[in-house]
């Protein structure tokens, strides 16, 4: 996977930006996951070079910071909070429940039909409405076992559903443009494993 | 957006929120309507910049991030007059387990965080203004957005705001998911494209802060204080609150309580009046066992010191703090080791790594946690729980991570000694007793 012109493009505008050009290294990693989703070691290269820094160094960032995801994960992503507050209000149920309900165990797996995975994550900011997660871009409050598998049912649709529930609400519209990364279609992953990333040691 | 939680609205001692519930308050014309930005026109027009930092001096304002610094103190550091660029840089990285204010605020009322900015950024003599907001925070980085191109439309933002030949600039960073990046030099190597590792202290960022410039680092909470301070004056925001910390702070209260939210509360008022009355206090038929006054790093105080007060002192003075004001409630049906191992493993995930006591301490933590849990503790997992408590404490490491491991460690163990006792060395967990010392 290459990143596309344009992007790439993109990336090169990044670093005038900003009062030292390095401070766009995030930023233009941010470009690479939304058009690939999720970053390889040829892609940190690409970002690398257009931005001339050391492919060790932009690798370096993105292994520091959470957000950013070296292995394919899904579509819709449940980043669900399971830090203290969220956690004494079930948190660790709701957990289950995604995973019985995406069919898998870990978060570096993807369901079979590449549409979900999940992640536990430290606390998010919203602990008024815990339990809570992020998905697509927005937060979802007051978790239940219903509620997820509604958000579920709304993703597995062929057409896309209105998303409904309490993040946000008029005046808060969004577009219903894609939020999350598209990955390739289903199989394709499979067929397109990502290189093997190269053993290197530390510093 | 989502129904509100918490106290807003005209009641009194209500500063920050007293207009929040308005509809579209986000809004540059409501918040306008309802005094917003007279503040900024003031202290463009009227007051010279020293005289700025010297109303937030008096208004005895201390920094809401956590740390509780003087915040009029910190503006006064910047060199007004130091030739070449300084920067103001707001801490919107709120990471802090059991915190949610800055986001609270930031959604439902971003122009007064761009006018506290603003604000700011005039009185230390700074022309652009850079806001570190945590990258899950998708929706208080669009409001803010939105804010700060409506500002901008307005000349509020601009080269000549108010007419005053003072160039003001407000852009926006996003974080990408570290902890860390709350305090305040990592959050400065991150905004640098750097791996978010705090630097040592000096030269602090006042001197020497973003891009290698004398920089002025605020939380949102703060920032957003100023407006008011500038409206009503110093010396009458320092009438709220106690003498040492004055004014009103929103305190995220969450856990086991009936109505969890983000109340404004004058600073002084006890836990008591917070936990049991505004946040309803615990389920039925359930008792309050323990609450982290200031955020998951603030050390614990049991259900017996509920009449303490929300001031920094009387915290301090029970080996606590105010932090970052989140008070998480945990009631008696849930057991402080397992609530402790949680939050340790939080530290261990957030563990920069730069600093040995903290990249090894809080992962050696967890792992004697998890021996405890599965029944296989003895006096030498309690020995090994203090001491790593001890080692990670008292300025070992360069910021404050270390310590806050350790402090849930020592407070935990401190007021619930018996708990630990029972898993560690008589392998059961008898969930619902309460704090054997206080």
């Amino acid at each position: 996977m290459k990143l596309s012109t344009h992007v790439l493009e993109e990336i090169k505008e990044l670093p005038a930006k900003y009062p030292q050009p390095r401070s766009a290294v995030m930023p233009a990693l941010d470009l690479a996951q939304e058009e690939l989703g999720y970053l390889t070691p040829e892609t940190m290269t690409e970002v690398a070079e257009a931005l001339h820094l050391d492919p060790g160094y932009v690798e370096g960032v993105a292994t520091f910071y959470t957000l950013f995801h070296l292995e394919p994960i899904g579509k819709h992503r449940f980043y669900v909070c399971t830090n203290l507050s969220c956690m004494i209000r079930g948190a660790y149920e709701i957990v289950d429940h995604v995973k019985r309900q995406i069919g898998v165990e870990r978060s570096d797996q993807v369901s079979a039909d590449g549409l979900f995975s999940f992640e536990e994550v430290e606390c998010l900011g919203a602990c008024e409405y815990a339990p809570m997660m992020r998905l697509d871009h927005r937060y979802h409050y007051d978790l239940t076992a219903e509620k997820i598998d509604q958000l579920i049912a709304e993703r597995r649709a062929p057409v896309p559903s209105p998303r409904r529930g309490e993040g946000q609400g008029e005046g808060l519209k969004r577009s219903p443009t894609p939020l999350t990364p598209t990955l390739s279609p289903k199989g394709e992953r499979e067929k397109k494993p990502r290189a093997p990333r190269k053993k290197k040691s530390d510093g | 957006m989502a129904e509100l939680r918490g106290s807003f609205g005209d009641q009194p001692h209500h500063i920050l929120t007293s207009e929040f519930g308005t509809t579209d308050l986000h809004k540059l014309s409501v918040y306008e309507s309802k005094g917003g930005y007279t503040a900024l026109r003031k202290a463009l027009l009227d007051m010279a910049p020293a005289d700025i930092t010297n109303e937030v001096k008096t208004s005895g304002l201390r920094g809401r991030g956590g740390a509780g610094f003087a915040t009029g103190t910190k503006w006064s550091f910047i060199n007004r007059d130091a030739p070449g660029p300084k920067y103001v840089v707001v801490n919107a990285d709120e990471s802090e387990p059991g915190t949610a204010k800055d986001r609270y605020i930031m959604e439902n009322c971003p122009h007064m965080v761009v006018e506290g900015i603003l604000i700011a950024a005039y009185a230390v003599g700074a022309n652009q203004a850079w806001v570190y907001i945590r990258g899950e925070y998708d929706e208080p980085h669009r409001m803010l957005t939105e804010a700060i191109a409506e500002a901008r439309a307005k000349g509020y933002i601009g080269p000549r705001p108010f007419g005053k030949d003072f160039p003001l600039d407000i852009r926006l960073y996003r974080g990408h998911g570290a902890y860390i990046c709350g305090e305040e030099t990592a959050l400065l190597e991150s905004l640098e494209g750097k791996r978010a590792q705090p630097r040592s202290r000096p030269p602090f960022p006042a001197v020497k802060g973003a891009w290698g410039r004398p920089t002025l680092l605020n939380n949102v909470e703060t920032l957003a204080t100023v407006p008011a301070i500038i409206n009503m004056g110093g010396a009458e925001y320092a009438k709220l609150g106690t003498a040492k910390n004055p004014g009103t702070r929103l305190l995220t209260v969450s856990g086991n309580v009936r109505k969890p939210g983000v109340y404004e509360v004058e600073i002084g008022k006890t836990f008591r009046h917070v936990i049991m009355e505004l946040a309803g206090g615990p389920p039925e038929g359930r008792k309050v066992k323990v609450f982290w006054p200031g955020g998951s790093s603030a050390p614990v105080l049991p259900e017996s010191m509920l009449d303490m007060t929300t001031d920094a002192e009387a915290l301090a003075a029970a080996k606590s703090m105010g932090g970052s004001g989140g008070v998480i409630v945990m009631d008696d049906s849930h057991c402080i080791v397992k609530a402790a191992h949680r939050l340790l493993q939080f530290y261990a995930h957030e563990s920069c790594g730069k600093c040995t006591p903290c990249r090894i301490g809080q992962d050696w933590a967890v792992r004697t946690y998890e021996r405890i849990l599965a029944g296989e503790g003895s006096q030498v997992e309690l020995d090994t729980l203090q001491r790593v408590s001890d080692g990670l404490q008292n300025g070992r490491c360069l910021c404050g991570l270390g310590d806050s491991g350790g402090w849930v460690i020592d407070s935990t163990l401190r007021h619930f000694r018996e708990e630990y006792e029972d898993h560690a060395l008589r392998h059961t967990c008898n969930v619902g007793k309460v704090a054997v010392s206080a």
